[in-house]
């Protein structure tokens, strides 16, 4: 039996060599053509370089940066001091130090350099943005780009200021960009299959969602906005050492756009996106150069910026793609996934997985004083809105509490507050003892809380399989073993026939499901259910019974259940708690809470007394 | 205590200038959830009108570049940003980047990349003396026009139906909506707005520098962002707020900065936003965006 994958290893092999081979072609067609020619591919893939760095951050977040450049430029300027000729630097940058100025390293150990110094700043540079928000990095990283591109251009004994450095060494060759190229792809393809960057992809389907089930959207940002600051630094190091002139301009607003555009129109998701699309518009761009300057087909150019009609060209392509095409030429896919190669061979589809031998007996749980997920007097105010007054809450591992009451009562944000979604103004939380209040959901995640909402929040595009999966991800669980927890809590949700389609493809009963084994994929020792059966039809309200009521025998795991289908509660809970306005109206047994004439009144007194007056 | 004075007033109609970038770009953001790139260039454009249109006396030309604006923001609503209305906040900024290098680019082939240089009248360059304080009259003009179109937007979006229906589709758009406010004519009237708010800060730029060139709007729409990320994202109160800081900081470093700093004052402008979000991540005012909404 082969072993559970996220792809087939065709599909795999298929997405690594196609960039692969598209990047060869090029190099090559390069290595043999005019001097000229040479040059320009050569900068071509410099320029590749960078969108593949582009699409570490950019495809895997989906949050934008404009500010990418600003380490090209770091990179560029690096290289070019540890390797100028001396009488040339001595002319240049006489402020430059002169352990570096006298460096004169070769070509590989100061790209090399580069490329960690660049990486460097942008980990400096992304500690701080990457606290703000999803639109608000793409304006402080534009900032950054401008504050660069002011240094860089004032700096004057170190920079050559705006006029620039001349004389840079030439050293690097169409066949070591290439070289460069086929790195980087392997690079952003590894990050992007890598634990991190599922769990990266899972912030940018949805944010809420992925810091319920323990991610850290900003480590996980940061960590990929490191390695694009890293790829863009070597992209800028060979280009430098390609033309061998340099600018303050070389790597600005001109360059932002048209690499942008490359990662767009190819389709920021997936590397193979980012390579056609670099590809592609290189080969547009040099044509409306040509027409422009009257010039036979691929003459001379200088990198990036290109002004009058092809930027013109550029924009309406760029516009038309947004407009008609927004996942761009490759459809946000890997080589591996497009439609027309799977046809080619057909077992590069993930094959159907068979429940194995379960690994689902829970995390340890160290003994405290209790073991309980306890609320005591919880308060909460929304703008002069009482929603939560002094409520009190707890149970225990392995036992159901259903929370019921009328529309309003404050229950989601009652399951906000015990998940760390939201501060109360007064009242603790603790679990097992320990004081958790004001913990947030990520950290309260890693101490053993799950959540649904009330929403399914999919994560759109990844896979069932690899959506249940990351969550064990979010817990530090290498691929092999979250592929192992997904394949056991897919089973027994009845989803494993599902675990190849895309999570946002599912029916939306499926969806909530998924939400729930996504949440069961963290293993949690409390989970929090906001409503699941809503949407469901009737035999699959009787699966979920059947689930959650394994989940707590094998699990040993508490549920803390929301839901208006009486029958799922009466059938699940051994106890109920009744909530209305704000504060506990009933806790008992079933039996007691459908007997109590002030619960009645609740549901149907006050809400129609409430209607009439009205 | 005369140079404090000085360096205020000069400070404060700087950031009233920033203040009506970052009006123009948070109307449109609140109507449609867009930050826009091409606002620069409205600002850019309106700018070229009043050099194509320098032969015409000087008020004329003024209403012409205001026309202009106003033009060019609803065509570009139309064309380009009514498609992608229900695209997310990623895609929307790119579509906005798409249009400003189209803009600045086809008035970089047609009229040229140099920049060139606009007559104004002569009254503008000269100043007033107030006590010992010397304003030049275009901060009068600034600080004036400022004035009123904080009362005019104040009184349009607070005592005029459009007003209330741009507020409501503001707080939330399907709903408003569903409630029959006409999506399309709101949007359309934020653009308006928008445009003619980005003429009159590119007129304002002319009478300042008495030139216009292709990339003249990069910096004044880098500055109205940032002043939206100080204030808050969506808040018309942070956008001034935002602006006039970012105005009296930018002020008070070209007077205080040392000789050998002086060149990096714009890095240092720039810089000032991400001290204030490492410590407020959503801006001074707080911006609804990026909070959780469970």
């Amino acid at each position: 039996m082969s072993a559970v994958r996220f792809r087939s290893r065709r599909s795999t092999a298929t997405s690594l060599l196609v960039p692969l081979a598209l990047i060869a072609t090029v190099a090559l067609a390069g290595a043999n053509g005019t001097p000229s020619f040479r040059g320009t591919v050569t900068l071509i893939l410099c320029n590749l370089i960078v969108v593949l760095g582009l699409q570490v951050f950019v495809g895997n977040s989906g949050v934008y940066s404009f500010g990418q450049l600003g380490f090209a430029t770091a990179g560029a300027y690096v290289a070019a001091f540890l390797t100028l000729p001396a009488a040339f630097a001595l002319l240049q940058t006489p402020g430059l130090p002169d352990f570096i100025a006298d460096a004169h390293l070769g070509a590989l150990l100061s790209t090399l350099i580069a490329a960690a110094i660049s990486g460097l700043l942008a980990i400096v540079v992304g500690l701080p943005l990457m606290r703000t928000s999803t639109l608000a990095i793409p304006i402080s990283t534009f900032a950054f780009l401008i504050v660069v591109y002011n240094v860089v251009a004032n700096w004057d004994r170190v920079t050559g200021g705006s006029s620039g450095l001349v004389s840079i060494p030439t050293t690097t060759s169409v066949e070591s960009a290439g070289l460069w190229a086929g790195t980087a792809a392997i690079l952003a393809l590894a990050f992007k299959w890598s634990a991190s960057g599922y769990r990266l992809r899972a912030t940018r389907e949805d944010e809420v969602a992925a810091r319920s089930i323990g991610i850290a959207v900003m480590s996980e940002r940061l960590i990929a906005f490191g390695i694009s600051g890293v790829l863009c630094g070597i992209g800028g190091a060979l280009a430098v050492h390609q033309s061998g002139v340099l600018n303050p301009a070389t790597f600005y607003f001109g360059t932002t756009v048209t690499t942008m555009t490359m990662l767009v129109v190819g389709g920021a998701r997936s590397v193979f996106g980012a390579v056609v699309g670099a590809i592609a518009i290189a080969t547009v761009n040099e044509l409306l150069w040509g027409v422009e300057n009257g010039a036979s087909l691929f003459g001379a150019i200088s990198i990036g910026e290109a002004p009058g009609l092809a930027a013109i060209g550029l924009g309406l392509i760029l516009l038309a793609t947004m407009i008609a095409m927004p996942n761009g030429l490759s459809g946000g896919r890997e080589a591996g996934e497009l439609p027309w190669l799977r046809r080619l061979n057909p077992k590069a589809s993930v094959p159907p997985l068979k429940p194995k031998g379960s690994v689902a007996s829970g995390r340890q749980i160290e003994r405290s004083v209790e073991s309980a997920l306890r609320a005591e007097g919880i308060s909460l105010a929304f703008a002069g809105l009482q929603v939560l007054k002094q409520v009190d809450l707890a149970f225990g591992p392995g036992e159901a509490l259903g929370l019921i009451g009328p529309n309003g009562a404050g229950k989601t944000t009652l399951v906000n507050v015990l998940s760390g979604f939201q501060a109360p103004d007064s009242g603790t939380v603790s679990l097992d003892g320990i004081d958790v209040t004001g913990r947030s959901p990520v950290r309260l995640a890693h101490d053993g809380l799950g959540r649904t909402f009330q929403a399914a929040l999919p994560f759109a595009q990844l896979s069932c399989l690899e959506s249940v999966a990351v969550g064990a991800m979010g817990m530090g669980a290498g691929r092999r073993q979250a592929i192992a927890v997904a394949t056991d809590v897919l089973g027994r949700l009845n989803l494993l026939e599902q675990a190849a389609l895309a999570a946002g493809s599912l029916p939306p009963g499926r969806q909530r499901l998924l939400g729930i084994a996504r949440a069961l994929a963290v293993r949690p020792r409390y989970l929090l259910l906001d409503e699941p059966a809503a949407g469901l039809n009737e035999a699959e309200c009787g699966a979920l019974v059947a689930v959650l009521r394994g989940v707590l025998d094998d699990f040993g795991c508490g549920i803390l259940l929301i839901e208006h289908d009486m029958n799922i509660v009466m059938e699940l809970c051994s106890r109920i708690q009744v909530l209305d306005d704000g504060t506990t109206l009933r806790i008992g047994t079933p039996e007691e809470v459908q007997a109590d004439p002030a619960v009645v009144q609740a549901y149907l007194g006050t809400s129609f007394l409430a209607a009439v007056d009205a | 205590m005369t140079e404090l004075g000085q360096n205020l007033i000069d400070g404060l109609a700087l950031g009233s200038l920033y203040a009506l970038i970052a009006l123009g770009i948070t109307l449109v953001y609140t109507v449609m959830g867009m930050m826009n790139f091409a606002h620069g260039e409205f600002i850019m454009l309106a700018a070229y009108a009043l050099f194509v249109f320098a032969g015409l006396p000087f008020a004329t030309a003024v209403a012409c570049a205001l026309l202009a604006g106003v033009a060019i923001a609803l065509i570009a609503e139309r064309v380009a940003f009514r498609p992608v209305r229900n695209a997310d906040l990623s895609a929307q900024l790119v579509t906005s980047l798409a249009v400003a290098a189209i803009l600045q680019n086809v008035v970089a082939v047609t009229v040229g990349t140099r920049a060139q240089s606009v007559e104004t009248p002569a009254a503008i360059g000269e100043s007033t003396s107030i006590g010992s304080i010397s304003v030049p009259n275009l901060e009068f003009v600034t600080l004036g026009l400022t004035a009123i179109v904080l009362g005019g937007l104040g009184w349009l979006l607070y005592r005029t139906r459009t007003g209330l229906a741009m507020r409501a589709a503001a707080e939330n758009f399907d709903m408003a909506r569903l409630l029959g406010v006409r999506a399309d004519r709101v949007i359309a009237i934020a653009f308006a707005i928008s445009g003619a708010l980005a003429a009159a800060v590119g007129v304002l730029i002319v009478m300042q520098t008495g030139q216009v060139s292709p990339t003249m709007g990069l910096t004044p729409v880098l500055v109205g962002f940032v002043a939206v990320v100080i204030g808050g994202f969506g808040r018309m109160f942070g956008a001034v707020v935002g602006g006039l800081l970012l105005g009296a900081l930018s002020s008070l470093l070209g007077v205080y900065l040392p000789d050998g700093l002086a060149p990096f004052r714009e890095a240092i402008v720039f810089t000032f936003p991400v001290l204030i979000l490492i410590f407020r991540p959503h801006g001074l005012l707080g911006g609804e965006i990026g909070r959780a909404r469970v």
